[in-house]
């Protein structure tokens, strides 16, 4: 293996590894905050916890996205020109649906949002590949 | 913005991985600017002219409508 092979590849174990720790301390803090009576400070603290792994793992992505080439740096940024304002589309519509029709929060609201972030990401890479290919 | 990059790959047959490897860049990127759907920065463009031993402009050429002064 040579010397840049193994770099790329302790790079991805470092950043898939703090996704995984990021997201085992997600769901552990929603564990915790939901099923455990944890008074005051504690709460709060349980609550902060997820912000260090995922500080860990924004660090690594953006070391990834550094080491790219000019070509890829050029399709993750169309990839956020393209996901942000559809994060932001999604977030008016909800808006506006729960203006005109009540949507129920448990099934739609806000907090919902995130999860379809990585997919606009990822819809953004994938147009801005197949224009560059 | 023409170029004339795989011509001067082909000449010295090489592959494009080759060449993008010898660039420092990816595969995708030497392809992206040989079928013309990118344009390198100026930092890769001299890259190239080093590595053919050529001008840019030797291996860019503006197209005939995108001239500023015209």
């Amino acid at each position: 293996m040579d010397k840049s092979t193994s770099t790329s590849v302790r790079d991805a174990i470092l950043g898939y590894g703090s996704l995984i720790v990021w997201a085992i301390c997600y769901l552990g803090a929603l564990l915790l905050l939901r099923e455990f009576q944890l008074q005051g400070w504690v709460r709060i603290a349980v609550a902060l916890l997820p912000i260090l792994p995922f500080a860990l793992f924004l660090s690594m992505v953006l070391a990834q996205i550094r080491s790219l080439d000019e070509l890829w740096r050029r399709i993750h940024l169309e990839a956020l020109a393209i996901a942000f304002p559809l994060a932001i589309l999604l977030l008016m519509i909800l808006g506006l649906m729960e203006l005109a029709t009540g949507l129920s929060p448990n099934d739609w609201s806000y907090r919902h949002v995130w999860i379809f972030l990585p997919i606009f990401y990822a819809i953004g890479v994938v147009v801005s590949v197949r224009r560059y290919k | 913005m023409k170029n004339r990059l795989r011509v001067l790959r082909a000449e010295r047959k090489w592959s494009q991985a080759e060449l993008a490897e010898r660039l420092g860049v990816s595969r995708q990127t030497v392809n992206a600017v040989e079928t013309e759907k990118y344009e390198p920065s100026i930092t890769l463009a001299f890259k190239m002219a080093r590595l053919f031993e050529a001008r840019i402009e030797d291996i860019f050429q503006p197209d005939d409508n995108s001239n500023p002064e015209t």
